[in-house]
């Protein structure tokens, strides 16, 4: 497939002459696309008989990305020739730029161009900013024609789009020359051979000045479609004829403001004149020749958040929840390409929790308490100028430094994703012992804090795991521990004692307090355990198993009597321990059998009522059923991590359930339920006068008496009947401190 | 595990400006960002300055709190970075303005919104107009945390204070504002009741610590005071600055932040002499601070022979490092080994008179070394320092006692109001030296 990028100034015909250049190509039997990426919108029009198709981001703004169909946005127009048009805000609001990298992101995910065998992107006049340079980015177009006419601004406006060529690309070879539109001004063919000659380009056609053109749009069509017999198609044959001969490409070679100026408008000379190719023309027989209609694209999802999914609020962004994840890769920096306030915000969000468990237990959490990160401190300067310069500075330092990290992985903020910087550029830095791996999040824009996660996780995984290496036995990789969750250490001190007493290792924490190495052979690991199986450890669990054929345990770390029990038969039966597995669950009956009898005198047939963010609560449920207490009602609030309540207890049926719990019924259902006790994840005494309310965690500590526990605390507060008399003083807050 | 890289990763002007302008109570601060930007912020004043009454999220709507008590923002997603941010600012103000009761609304960009050029004040002008409206623009891209604060100063009040001469206090006792400290400020409010005490001692009222907690009431009536303090000059210099070119008020700024007897003396005897006051109350105050200090001071030193000679270290704003290196080593006799400092002069730009100040102390008493030498290699016994630095040594399994004297903290909850300023301040860092020294 080829791809070509056609730029000019704005006005200068460059939408004209690409439609009619796609028609023309498309008479050679070749499958084309054309993608206008000029906010107006008009590329396409001539190959649509004038209809206007809708944008991309038209299309963005208002469907959700369960939604997304690529027929929505791709219209087929003469001679079959698919049309996109990319849209943008109206004038004065917004950012366009940023609105060509939302609409490529798109369509690359539908993967449409797969079905084409030209692409042709249209482009604004001038790259004003990162957004309309991204059909020159490498990954798109690998041939890139400017068109110009004679007049100053026209040329100005191509020699600036040579230099952003050349940011790119340095002295690599893509620019085939200049599409000369006439319009017939004084010296116009001077200076744009001057102008060539200048920066070394051929001229690649000469479009005249032609009635034709006029005829045509009138009848809103291509040239070729009017008549493709006049001279004016012709030329636009012949332009295609060489683009299909593989024209030679030339680097990007700008001339200065004060050179141009000389050459232009004084008519000096510059370097000597390139001749165009004399590459012979190869026809293109007619049994190329395929006009069956392209396949519809399938519209390539990713692996997606549910606020993403649902096209909810955005809670978090993603490069925080991408940054708070690559911190446990300990051996790694983590650079981060943003501004100084991107960066601390997540430091903070990483580091509060060690701060704090080392304040209040004196434990120590290396990863959050000195994660190993860097930020580009982009400034004014950078987003005006674009943040590449820093980006690959700030590399290249890190490489020099000693010790030297195992990788470093770049992650990028919504500012470096506005302005269109391209951290996947970096790669080309890496040494062969220092990997550089990005993840391009560009804070927000890709999604919230979870689809960071995801971002983050399955990014790591697909540029870190090795698939050739070789099976240990006996081990486990740990999948989707929360590194934010005050427990999840000694949580995984329970799950470590359980394996340790079965005669099982832990190969890989993925991604919890780890290192590249153990990352790098996750695959060798017979068995992978879920944490938790909420959203994202089902997803984690379908990428794994989908990308690397991973097995994976079907239920999560168990939290309560029931499913330990359960987990450690399952875990013996798979490692073939279940001698070892009944040991621990003997021991542990026998101290959940005791306790529950004793909290049961005081709780029995108490009404127990929970509101709460959790999706899974037959833990606690477990235990209150064991411990002789009703459940009231369950009202499940709409979380952004997680969705879908479930239960495995045929006991609670019939328990009035509401999903997606509205806030403003609590009162009355509290009045109507009369409950003992409310248990909602922050306490609040709202309503609440004649029953206990108590707080529910958000991860709950794991093993056998994580219900237990909580039950025993109930069984307490009832047996004192203690409130606090603080709680009177509410008054004398209001009185002495005004807000 | 390799080393970090950084010393410390500070906020910046974005989170100067937010907490600014939330240190006026009743202030709507409106983030038109995404909620990425929002969350710290609102978790962050919500701490330094409970107002509400319970944290249950369910109170604090979805829209535009997100469960947050405080800093509503408009959750911008990739849509509006293209098509811009008009409609949900229009109605995020709608229902701020409909639903909550506020004095003040500021509206501040975030970095990435202001990326987008939208004429946010034109938007917000057209929804509210019986309330003083705001707005920021640019947040600054990884400027310092202080030019973001002194930018929000400085805003309020070239657009808040009523135009007009300054009226002269026909009271009979003297006004000042205090300019430089914020709600960011670890220990601003036993800071705040510190120096009004101090100051009430010798018979001064304090006017206003701007954007302390203070109201906008105050605010409005800053001109009539007799002189402005500058506590933390990087802080509130600019904005002392502003009011003396605009209504010619008169401003004094401590060599470093007030921190000990000495420059608590210094800093109220020179005000006295302004005003031509007896310091008489003060000064009897401070001798009795210096008296309960000596008695355990003593008897550490006739059990250890300290603090003399105790190796410390900070880590701080050039203001917080003299104002806390010149009260350790003149007045405890202790010895600086880290002195680490966050504002360092730039690549050819003039030093701050603190930095040469501070630069001076540690010549005359040969510490000067201590200004090279990086704070996460420091084996002091004390460590002055955010919660981070403190941790991040903690995490080296260094033999050490942390002592914070900036944010974040590690996460002690001060219901008392504590302080380091003034005479109140010396004693309790004389309680935390004497508690953090190792007794040999």
């Amino acid at each position: 497939m080829k791809e070509i990028a056609i730029y000019g100034k704005g006005g200068i015909g460059k939408s004209t002459l690409s439609a009619n250049i796609s028609a023309a190509l498309s008479m050679y039997g070749k499958k084309i696309l054309q993608i206008g990426c000029d906010p107006k919108h008009d590329s396409t029009r001539l190959l649509m008989s004038g209809k206007r198709i809708t944008t991309v981001l038209d299309y963005i703004k208002c469907s959700s990305p369960l939604d997304y169909k690529a027929s929505d946005i791709l219209f087929h127009g003469f001679n079959q020739i698919g049309c996109i048009e990319a849209g943008g805000p109206k004038p004065g609001v917004g950012c366009a730029g940023r609105g060509i990298i939302t609409a490529f992101e798109l369509l690359d995910k539908f993967h449409i161009k797969d079905n084409y065998d030209i692409v042709l992107y249209d482009v604004l006049g001038d790259v004003v900013c990162g957004g309309f340079a991204v059909p020159i980015r490498r990954e798109y177009a690998d041939t890139i024609f400017l068109v110009t006419s004679g007049e100053y601004m026209s040329i100005y406006a191509a020699n600036n789009i040579l230099r952003g060529i050349q940011n790119y690309d340095g002295d690599k070879c893509r620019v085939a020359g200049i599409l000369y539109n006439c319009r017939n001004v004084k010296h116009e063919d001077q200076r744009i051979h001057a102008f060539a000659s200048a920066v070394n380009l051929p001229i690649f056609a000469k479009i005249p000045r032609d009635d034709t053109f006029a005829r045509a749009e009138k009848k809103n069509s291509t040239v070729t479609e009017l008549d493709n017999n006049s001279t004016l198609s012709r030329v636009f044959s012949r332009i295609a004829e060489k683009i299909l001969a593989e024209p030679i490409l030339y680097p990007a070679c700008p001339l200065t403001d004060e050179e141009l100026e000389d050459v232009i408008l004084n008519e000096k000379t510059g370097t000597p004149s390139v001749s165009v190719s004399a590459a012979a023309v190869q026809a293109v027989s007619e049994t190329d020749t395929d006009r069956s209609p392209v396949s519809q694209p399938q519209y390539d999802s990713g692996y997606l958040s549910k606020n993403v999914l649902r096209d909810e609020p955005l809670h978090g962004c993603a490069f925080n929840g991408a940054m708070t994840m690559s911190i446990h890769l300990q051996d790694v920096v983590i650079l981060a390409h943003s501004p100084k306030s991107c960066t601390y915000l997540s430091y903070q969000s990483i580091s509060s929790s060690g701060r704090r468990r080392l304040f209040e237990r004196g434990t120590l959490l290396p990863s959050s308490l000195s994660p190993n990160i860097i930020s580009t401190d982009m400034s004014e300067d950078d987003m005006v100028f674009g943040g590449m310069e820093k980006l690959t500075d700030t590399v290249k330092a890190i490489l020099k430094q000693t010790p030297k990290p195992r990788a470093i992985v770049i992650i990028s903020s919504c500012p470096a994703g506005i302005i269109g910087d391209d951290i996947d550029m970096a790669k080309a830095l890496a040494k062969p012992d220092i990997p550089v791996i990005t993840v391009k999040t560009d804070g927000n824009l890709s999604g919230d804090y979870l689809q960071g996660m995801l971002m983050c996780y399955t990014e790591l995984a697909k540029q870190i795991i090795d698939l050739d290496v070789p099976p240990a036995s006996d081990t486990v990789n740990i999948v989707f521990e929360k590194v934010v969750a005050k427990n999840t250490e000694s949580n995984f001190e329970i799950i470590r004692g359980y394996l340790d007493k079965m005669g099982i290792r832990v190969n890989c924490r993925f991604l919890c307090n780890t290192y590249y190495d153990a990352l790098k052979g996750f695959c060798s690991a017979s068995l992978n355990l879920l944490a938790y199986k909420d959203y994202t450890g089902k997803i984690l669990k379908d990428f794994f198993t989908k990308e690397y054929g991973s097995v994976f345990y079907e239920d999560p770390f168990p939290v309560g009597f029931m499913e330990t029990v359960n987990w450690l038969r399952g875990i013996g039966k798979f490692f073939k321990k279940e001698e070892a597995a009944e040991k621990i669950i003997s021991a542990g009956r026998d101290d959940y059998e005791k306790r529950i009898a004793a909290v049961k005198k005081i709780l029995k047939g108490k009404k127990l009522m929970v509101i709460t963010y959790n999706h899974q609560l037959d833990w606690i449920l477990r235990t209150a059923l064991d411990a002789g207490m009703e459940i009231a009602k369950l009202c499940i609030l709409n979380f952004s991590q997680d969705e879908g309540f479930s239960s495995r207890l045929p006991e609670i049926a019939d328990v009035p359930l509401e999903e997606d719990y509205d806030r403003q019924k609590r009162i009355g259902d509290i009045q109507y339920y009369r409950p003992d006790i409310l248990l909602s994840n922050y306490e609040s005494s709202a309503g609440c006068e004649n029953c206990i309310a108590d707080t529910i965690p958000m991860c709950p500590d794991i093993g056998f008496f994580s219900g237990l526990i909580l039950a025993e605390r109930w069984a307490g507060l009832f047996n004192m009947n203690l409130e606090g008399a603080w709680k009177n003083d509410q008054s004398l807050f209001n009185k002495y401190y005004p807000r | 595990m390799i080393s970090p890289y950084l010393t410390s990763i500070t906020p910046d002007s974005f989170s100067g400006l937010i907490f600014g302008f939330e240190g006026i109570k009743n202030t709507m601060v409106l983030l038109n960002g995404p909620t990425g930007c929002k969350f710290y912020h609102s978790a962050t004043v919500d701490n330094q300055t409970l107002r509400q009454m319970e944290f249950d999220p369910l109170n604090y709507p979805e829209l535009w709190y997100f469960g947050q008590p405080r800093v509503p923002c408009t959750y911008l997603d990739k849509r509006d970075y293209v098509y811009g941010s008009k409609d949900k600012l229009t109605e995020a103000i709608r229902f701020i303005e409909s639903n909550m009761n506020f004095d003040l609304m500021v509206i501040v960009n975030s970095p990435g919104a202001a990326l987008i050029g939208d004429d946010i004040r034109d938007i917000a002008m057209d929804e509210i107009q019986s309330t003083p409206v705001l707005t920021v623009e640019t947040p600054g891209y990884s400027r310092d945390i202080w030019d973001g604060y002194s930018a929000a100063c400085c805003q309020i009040l070239r657009e808040l204070l009523p135009a007009g001469p300054r009226p002269a206090n026909t009271g009979t006792r003297k006004k000042v504002n205090i300019l430089g400290m914020s709600i960011f400020h670890k220990y601003y409010q036993g800071d705040c009741q510190e120096l009004t005490r101090l100051l009430g001692l010798c018979g001064i009222d304090v006017s206003c610590i701007l954007c302390c907690e203070c109201t906008f009431e105050e605010i409005r009536n800053m001109k009539n005071a007799d002189l402005n303090i500058v506590v933390d000059s990087v802080y509130g210099l600019e904005a002392a600055r502003l009011l003396e070119e605009e209504y010619q008020m008169p401003y004094i700024v401590c060599p470093g932040f007030p921190v000990g007897f000495a420059a608590a003396e210094s800093l109220i005897c020179q005000v006295c002499s302004r005003f031509d006051l007896d310091p008489a109350a003060f000064v009897t105050e401070s001798e009795k601070s210096r008296a309960r200090a000596y008695i355990y001071l003593s008897r550490l030193n006739s059990l250890t022979g300290l603090p003399k000679g105790a190796k410390f270290a900070v880590h701080g704003t050039c203001s917080q490092c003299y104002g806390y290196a010149s009260f350790f080593i003149c007045y405890f006799g202790m010895t600086a080994d880290s002195i680490s400092v966050l504002d360092l002069p730039k690549d050819n730009s003039r030093p701050s008179p603190h930095y040469e100040a501070l630069c001076r102390l540690l010549e005359e008493t040969s510490m000067e070394d201590s200004l090279k030498k990086d704070i996460l290699s420091t084996d002091a016994e004390l460590v002055f320092a955010d919660g981070n630095i403190i941790a991040k040594l903690k995490a080296r399994h260094l033999d050490f006692s942390g002592i914070e004297i900036s944010m974040p903290t590690l996460g002690y909850t001060d219901v008392i109001p504590k302080t380091h300023l003034g005479l109140s301040g010396g004693l309790m860092l004389c309680e935390q030296i004497i508690n953090g020294l190792m007794f040999r």
